[in-house]
C-alpha cells in the first residue's frame, strides 16, 4: 500500500516536472524566434549543433557508406509516387490500385534480377540482408534437417550469419567456422577438407563489411558444385559495387540489401536458385506472399526504390568504381605521406576500393574517433561500434590487440567529393599527431625501444 | 558531330545540348545538400564530356532525351530536397579551418 502511494506521488511529481520542462522548452523557442545572437542551436551557419554533449560546427562529412548510404535522389524520385496516390497493396487482385502496385513490384524484381544475372522468379523480397541471411541459413538447414547436419562458414562473417549459426548449434547442428589468413581471405584447401557428406550449406560473404576484402567466390562456388553442396553468399556489400553473376559464382542463395546501394532502408532480397532447386523453410508464416517464403505485404515504395537503385547501380558501376578507386588512393596516399605506422587491414589487392580500414599505431582508437567528430567514420561494423571490444573480424585476421583497437573504417561512396577526402586526411592526421604527442609509447618507439619487449608490471 | 547530315540540324541540336547542360548545372546548384549538389554538377559535366564525340544522329538524340529525363528528375528532387533541408549546413561549406 505504502509503496503504491509513493509510486503515485512520484508519478505526479514527474508529470509536473515534465510539464514544466515542456513549458520551458516552449519559452526558449519563443525567445529564439526573437533575433537573439547568443542563442546557439538553430540558424546553422556559424554556430553549429550540440548533440550527445559534443559541439559540432556543421553536419559532419560522411565516410561511413558501409553502415548505410544516402538515398540517391533518382531513387527517391522513383519511390515518391508510391507514397502518394499509388498506395495500393500489390496483392490486391480486384482493383487498379493493386494492379499498378503489382506491376511496379514485378518491374523492380526484374531490375534486381538483371543486376545479379538471375531470373525475376528467383528473387524474393525481404526486409533486408539480415532477414535474407536468416532465411538462407536457418531455412535451408531446417528444410533438409533429416539428412544434413553441418554448416561451413567463416570467422569474419556478419553478425547475423554467425548468430544464425549459433542458433542452429543450439538445435544440435554442427558448424565449422573457417579461419581466414592475415589478409582476410579464406583458404580454399581448408574449405575443401571441411566439407563432409552431411554438409548442408556453405556460407561465405562476398565482400566483407568491415575490411572490404573480396572472397574468391567463384572458386568457392566451383568447390561447392564439385561436392554438390548449396552455397550461400551474403552479397549486401558487393551488390552494385563489383560485377555479380549468380551463374558464374554458382550460388544457390544470395542475400542482398537496399540501403547499401543508395536505396531505401528496410528492404532487401534473397536470390533462391530454381535449377537445381533449393528449398527453404519460411521464417515468417502468413498470407503466402513471395511464394510463401516471406509472408507479409510487400512494401511497394521500398521495393520500387530498391529496383531503381539496382538499375542505377548497373548504369553507374563503372563510373562510380573509377572514381571511388581514385579517391581511395588519394586518401591512403594522403594519410601515409604525413603519418608513419599506418596499416591497412585486410588484403590490398583483393579489396573493394570503397572500404579502407586503417589502423594507426600508438594511438587509442576511442580517443581518435572522439576527436574526429567532424568526420562520420566508424571503427568497424555499426552493429558492434557501441562496444569498446576490438572487432572480432580484425582478431580473426590475427591483428594485434593494440592495432585492432585503433582501427578506423573509411567508407567512400558515390557522393564523396575530393574536398571531403582532403578534409578527412587533414583532420585524421592532425588528430593522430595530437594523440601521439601525448603518448608515452610513441615517445619510447621514437627513442628506439621495442614496446613488445617491455615487461609491464602487474598490479 | 560535324560529319552528320545537314549543318542546320547540327547547329540546332548543338544549341539544344548546350541549353540542357546549362539547365542541369543550374538545377544542381539548387540542391541544398552539399554532396548531392556536388555530385549532380560533376555527373552532368562528366556525362556531357563522355558524350561529346557522339556523331551518329540517333545516339545524339537518345543521349539528349536521356539528359532531358534526368533534368526532370533533378528539378523535382531539388524542390523535395529544399523542402526538407536541415537547418545546419555541411561543415564542408563552412570556413575551412581545423576546429578540433
Amino acid at each position: 500500500m505504502t509503496s503504491k502511494l509513493i509510486a503515485s506521488s512520484l508519478r505526479q511529481q514527474l508529470a509536473k516536472s515534465a510539464h514544466q520542462f515542456h513549458r520551458q522548452l516552449l519559452s526558449t523557442a519563443a525567445a529564439a524566434a526573437v533575433p537573439a545572437p547568443a542563442e546557439p542551436q538553430h540558424h546553422g551557419d556559424s554556430t553549429g549543433i550540440m548533440m550527445k554533449g559534443v559541439k559540432i560546427s556543421g553536419r559532419p562529412l560522411y565516410l561511413d557508406v558501409q553502415a548505410t548510404s544516402p538515398v540517391d535522389p533518382r531513387v527517391l524520385d522513383a519511390m515518391l509516387p508510391y507514397y502518394m496516390s499509388r498506395f495500393g497493396n500489390p496483392h490486391s487482385r480486384t482493383h487498379m490500385y493493386g494492379w499498378e502496385s503489382d506491376l511496379a513490384v514485378e518491374n523492380a524484381r526484374a531490375q534486381v534480377a538483371s543486376l545479379v544475372g538471375a531470373s525475376p522468379k528467383e528473387i524474393v523480397f525481404t526486409s533486408g540482408a539480415t532477414e535474407s541471411n536468416n532465411i538462407s541459413i536457418k531455412g535451408v538447414m531446417h528444410f533438409y534437417k533429416d539428412k544434413k547436419k553441418h554448416v561451413i562458414t567463416t570467422q569474419t562473417e556478419h553478425k547475423c550469419v554467425l548468430d544464425s549459426c549459433r542458433h542452429l548449434q543450439q538445435e544440435g547442428f554442427d558448424i565449422t567456422y573457417l579461419p581466414v589468413g592475415s589478409d582476410g581471405i579464406i583458404d580454399l584447401e581448408k574449405l575443401r577438407s571441411a566439407i563432409r557428406p552431411d554438409t548442408g550449406l556453405v556460407s561465405v560473404m562476398a565482400v566483407n563489411n568491415e575490411i572490404g576484402v573480396v572472397q574468391p567466390v567463384e572458386e568457392i562456388g566451383k568447390i561447392c558444385k564439385e561436392f554438390n553442396v548449396p552455397f550461400h553468399t551474403d552479397a549486401a556489400q558487393a551488390l552494385g559495387k563489383i560485377p555479380l553473376d549468380v551463374e558464374k559464382w554458382n550460388v544457390s542463395l544470395m542475400s542482398l540489401s537496399g540501403h547499401k546501394i543508395y536505396g531505401p532502408k528496410g528492404v532487401g532480397a534473397l536470390y533462391l536458385r530454381r535449377r537445381p532447386r533449393i528449398r527453404v523453410e519460411p521464417q515468417m508464416n502468413g498470407g503466402g506472399q513471395e511464394r510463401g517464403i516471406r509472408s507479409g505485404t510487400v512494401p511497394t515504395p521500398l521495393v520500387v526504390g530498391f529496383g531503381a537503385a539496382c538499375e542505377l547501380a548497373m548504369k553507374e558501376m563503372e563510373y562510380d568504381d573509377k572514381r571511388i578507386s581514385a579517391l581511395q588512393e588519394r586518401l591512403l596516399n594522403g594519410i601515409r605521406e604525413k603519418l608513419d605506422g599506418v596499416v591497412v587491414n585486410g588484403s590490398m589487392e583483393r579489396r573493394y576500393a570503397g572500404n579502407l580500414n586503417l589502423s594507426f599505431a600508438y594511438v587509442e582508437g576511442e580517443s581518435l574517433l572522439m576527436g574526429l567528430k567532424e568526420v562520420a567514420v566508424s571503427s568497424g561494423s555499426a552493429c558492434t561500434s557501441a562496444s569498446l571490444e576490438p572487432s572480432y573480424v580484425l582478431r580473426a585476421l590475427g591483428v594485434d590487440e593494440d592495432m585492432a583497437h585503433t582501427s578506423i573504417r573509411f567508407g567512400i561512396g558515390r557522393f564523396t567529393t575530393e574536398a571531403e577526402i582532403d578534409r578527412a586526411i587533414d583532420l585524421t592526421v592532425h588528430q593522430v599527431q595530437k594523440l601521439r604527442e601525448m603518448s608515452p609509447l610513441y615517445e619510447m618507439v621514437k627513442e628506439g625501444i621495442n614496446i613488445k619487449d617491455i615487461q609491464w608490471a602487474q598490479h | 558531330m560535324a560529319s552528320s547530315a545537314s549543318a542546320a540540324a547540327v547547329r540546332q541540336s548543338k544549341a539544344e545540348v548546350l541549353s540542357l547542360l546549362r539547365s542541369l548545372l543550374r538545377t544542381a546548384r539548387q540542391f541544398p545538400d552539399y554532396n548531392i549538389k556536388a555530385y549532380t554538377k560533376r555527373r552532368t559535366i562528366d556525362a556531357f564530356r563522355h558524350n561529346q564525340n557522339l556523331s551518329d544522329p540517333s545516339s545524339v538524340a537518345s543521349a539528349l532525351s536521356d539528359g532531358k529525363a534526368q533534368l526532370e528528375i533533378a528539378r523535382r528532387q531539388a524542390i523535395v530536397y529544399s523542402l526538407h533541408a536541415p537547418n545546419v549546413r555541411s561543415i564542408m561549406e563552412m570556413n575551412r579551418e581545423l576546429t578540433c
